[in-house]
């Protein structure tokens, strides 16, 4: 009976945590688009920590995603062409690879690679700026921490995510191209023909909101998981595990989300 | 101490700089930020405030690669950049503990910029260090 108990409230404070977290999340992006509209938050500072944001996060690793987007696209296109020739099934050889490569695979990749880079990052400096008293240092010289340290961080991530997105996105198109083609233009007209017919305003609105809120997820989860670490060192890793693990989970359910959405 | 209001400026331990941030960085937020200035007039304004302190030197450096005393000129750099009526320097001993730290204060405040009320709050047994 004192098992059981005890196993109900701790399942209990489980799902209080959960809600909490849950609130606390999105209270703070509540805060963080009031702010978006506030007329003085877009000042040329916050304009240049935005950029600076954007570089960090996309532009100082674009050759390195480049490169893994060409790689990872030049597999699964490899291995799709050679399955649809084997059953037969050529000409749909394309729209299987759009489909699975530019509106699936990569954005989710996309969304991996830069949680794995810039979140954990973000999460661990949010967290030591809170543990070491960044964040009081900043409110008692009345610098806005979220105007300086948090919002730019929210739009350099999902500006990020879009941009890689699409990049890749544009790779893996132009590679299926020359793969199926090669470098002739007789299959142009086919080409842009199957591309113009998955490409609706539909799902390109669906991919552009899908990419957006994969970049938000990767940057708006570490920072709430960065502040709410309590102000001991050791907890740091902690905090960032947590962020980590419910960016993780944040990034499967908007896929999940996505696919059922599309093809149920 | 915390409960000090607004109109006064700390330098105190427990108000750190922004460790990925240079001190000219940390210094320029102040104009940035309160007063709207460019990036361009905000660093030039915490130049101009480091060198009224002596300390032009230091402006790239960040705070781990900084000597408690560089830390410290930052931090007040900061502080008198808030333009505040009042300044209290909180704990200096806790801060200041490679040089012989009254004197260092002295020294800065003697500097001909210098202007306003410094307060100094320190533990009660450091009073020998602070001649009447």
């Amino acid at each position: 009976m004192r098992f059981l108990e005890a196993s109900i409230e701790s399942l209990g404070a489980k799902i209080t945590g959960w809600f909490a977290v849950g609130y606390g999340t999105f209270a703070f992006l509540g805060r963080a688009l009031l702010l978006l509209l506030d007329r003085t938050t877009w000042n040329r500072a916050t304009f240049d920590v935005v950029v600076k944001q954007v570089y960090f996060t996309a532009v100082q690793i674009l050759h390195v995603f480049l490169g893994y987007a060409l790689i990872i696209s030049w597999l699964i296109v490899t291995i799709i062409l050679s399955t649809a020739r084997e059953f037969g099934l050529t000409e749909f050889a394309m729209e299987m690879t759009i489909r699975v490569l530019v509106l699936e695979l990569l954005p989710f990749l996309t969304a991996l690679f830069v949680a794995l880079r810039s979140g954990s990052a973000i999460n661990t400096e949010i967290a030591l700026m809170r543990v070491n008293n960044e964040l009081d240092a900043l409110a008692h010289c009345k610098v806005p921490p979220m105007q300086f340290e948090f919002l730019p961080r929210l739009i350099g991530g999902v500006v990020s995510v879009v941009a890689l997105a699409s990049l890749a996105g544009l790779l893996a198109l132009l590679l299926a191209y020359l793969s199926i083609y090669g470098l002739s233009m007789a299959g142009f007209e086919a080409f842009t023909r199957t591309v113009a017919r998955i490409f609706d305003f539909r799902i390109v609105a669906g991919l552009a909101v899908k990419c957006a809120l994969f970049g938000l997820a990767v940057t708006l989860i570490p920072v709430t998981a960065g502040l709410e670490t309590p102000k001991k060192l050791f907890m740091v890793p902690v905090s960032v595990l947590r962020g980590m693990m419910r960016v993780f989970f944040a990034i499967v359910a908007i896929e999940v989300l996505s696919l059922a959405l599309k093809y149920i | 101490m915390t409960a000090l209001g607004d109109d006064v400026a700390r330098v105190a331990p427990d108000l750190p700089l922004r460790a990925n941030l240079s001190a000219l960085d940390n210094i320029a937020l102040i104009p940035l930020y309160q007063r709207h200035y460019d990036a361009a007039d905000s660093a030039r304004q915490a130049l101009a405030m480091l060198d009224a302190l002596g300390h032009a030197t230091i402006a790239p450096l960040r705070d781990p690669d900084m000597t408690p005393a560089q830390r410290f000129v930052t931090q007040l750099a900061r502080a008198l950049m808030l333009r505040r009526p009042r300044l209290v320097i909180d704990r200096p001993g806790a801060m200041l503990y490679d040089v012989p730290y009254p004197d260092f204060i002295r020294r800065l405040a003697a500097q001909p910029a210098m202007s306003g009320t410094w307060d100094i709050y320190d533990f009660s047994w450091n009073q020998v260090l602070y001649p009447r």
